[in-house]
C-alpha cells in the first residue's frame, strides 16, 4: 500500500471502525428454518406425485404397446391395413412368434388370447417390480 | 451449546437431519445480513437477501466441496445474490441533499449526544456506500466489515487480487470525497 492509499485507508477506517455491524433481526433463524422446511415439503410432495404417476403411466405405455403388437400379429391375411408395417416387422424379424395354441392346450382359441395372457403376466411383473422400487420407504 | 464447526453440521444435514441447518444459520446470519445490507442499503431487502442466500446454500449443500471453507463459499452466495438484486433493481442516484446536515437530526428521545454522533457517522458511511457502485460496495463491506484480506475477497468475488486492490482504492477515494462533501455541507449549515 503506497502513502496515498494508506492515507485514504486510515481516513475511511476512522469512520468505519466507529460503525456497528448490522445484526440480523430477531427470529431470523426460525424464519429461515420455516422456509427450508416449506421448500423441503414442497419438493417431497412434487417428487412423490411424480413417482405416484410414473407407475400407471408406464403400465399404460406397456399396455398400449401390447395392444398394438397384438393388432400387428400376423394373421395370415395380407389385406390388413397394417400390412406394410407387418412386412417391415417381418423383415426385421421383430414380430412375435406364431404360437399354435390348440397344439398346446388342445383348445380352439384366437391367438390374441395368448398374447393378452402374456401381457397380463408382464404387467403384473412390472407392477410388482415398480411398486418395490417406488414404495420402498413405506 | 458449543458450536461444533460448519463441516460437522453440514455432514448432519447431508445425512438427512435438516434441523442442523439452524446452527449454521445462527452462526452466519449477522455477517450475511450485514453484507447484504451494505450492498443493498435497505433493511427489509437485506433480510430477504440473507434468507434467500441461506435457502440457496441449503439447496446446493450437496455441491459444496468440503475442501474449501464453508464461510467463503457461503459469502460468495450472499455477495452474488445481493449484487444481482441491486443490478436488477437499480435505484435513482442519491443527492447530497438527501443526507441530514447535522448529528442533532439523529437525536431521539432516549439518545445521548455521543450516541447521536455515532448514529450520524454510521449513516454517513452508509450514505457514502450507497453512492458508489454495487461491486465496490461489496468489496468495501468484505474488507472493512467482514475484515477479510484480499485473498479471501478474491475467493468470494472471483475478482483477481490486483483488481481488488485497484477497485478498493477507487471505492475508498469516492467514499471519502462524498464524506468530505457532506461534512463541508454540515459546516456551511452551522455558519
Amino acid at each position: 500500500m503506497n502513502n496515498q492509499e494508506k492515507r485514504t485507508d486510515d481516513l475511511l477506517s476512522k469512520y468505519i471502525t466507529s460503525e456497528r455491524i448490522e445484526k440480523a433481526p430477531d427470529g431470523f433463524t426460525s424464519k429461515v428454518m420455516t422456509l427450508v422446511r416449506l421448500e423441503k415439503s414442497h419438493l417431497v410432495s412434487e417428487e412423490s406425485s411424480w413417482k405416484k404417476n410414473l407407475v400407471p403411466v408406464l403400465s399404460i405405455v406397456v399396455t398400449v404397446l401390447l395392444i398394438v403388437s397384438a393388432y400387428l400379429i400376423p394373421s395370415g391375411k395380407t389385406d390388413s391395413i397394417a400390412s406394410p408395417v407387418l412386412s417391415l416387422i417381418k423383415n426385421l424379424k421383430l414380430s412375435f412368434p406364431d404360437v399354435n395354441i390348440s397344439s398346446v392346450f388342445r383348445l380352439s382359441l384366437p391367438s390374441v388370447i395368448m398374447y393378452a395372457i402374456v401381457g397380463i403376466i408382464i404387467l403384473t411383473v412390472f407392477d410388482r417390480a415398480l411398486s418395490r422400487v417406488f414404495h420402498r420407504n413405506k | 451449546m458449543d458450536y461444533k464447526g460448519d463441516l460437522y453440521y453440514i455432514e448432519q444435514i447431508l445425512a438427512g437431519n435438516s434441523n442442523s441447518f439452524s446452527y449454521i444459520v445462527d452462526r452466519h446470519k449477522d455477517k450475511a445480513y450485514n453484507l447484504a445490507f451494505r450492498i443493498c442499503g435497505n433493511h427489509e431487502e437485506a433480510e430477504e437477501l440473507a434468507q434467500d442466500s441461506f435457502l440457496k446454500a441449503h439447496r446446493s449443500l450437496k455441491s459444496f466441496q468440503m475442501k474449501s471453507s464453508f464461510a467463503t463459499w457461503f459469502y460468495r452466495i450472499v455477495y452474488n445474490t445481493s449484487i444481482s438484486h441491486v443490478r436488477i433493481k437499480k435505484k435513482g442516484v442519491l443527492s447530497l441533499e438527501d443526507f441530514p446536515a447535522d448529528a442533532t437530526d439523529f437525536i431521539g428521545s432516549n439518545t445521548t449526544e455521543e450516541e447521536a454522533e455515532n448514529e450520524y457517522r454510521s449513516s454517513l458511511v452508509n450514505f457514502a456506500l450507497q453512492k458508489i457502485n454495487e461491486e465496490e460496495r461489496g468489496l468495501v463491506s468484505l474488507y472493512y466489515y467482514e475484515e477479510m484480506n484480499t485473498d479471501e475477497i478474491s475467493d468470494v468475488t472471483g475478482i483477481s487480487k490486483s483488481n481488488i486492490k485497484v477497485k478498493l482504492f477507487r471505492a475508498r477515494k469516492k467514499m471519502l470525497e462524498i464524506i468530505e462533501k457532506v461534512e463541508k455541507k454540515k459546516l456551511i449549515y452551522h455558519e
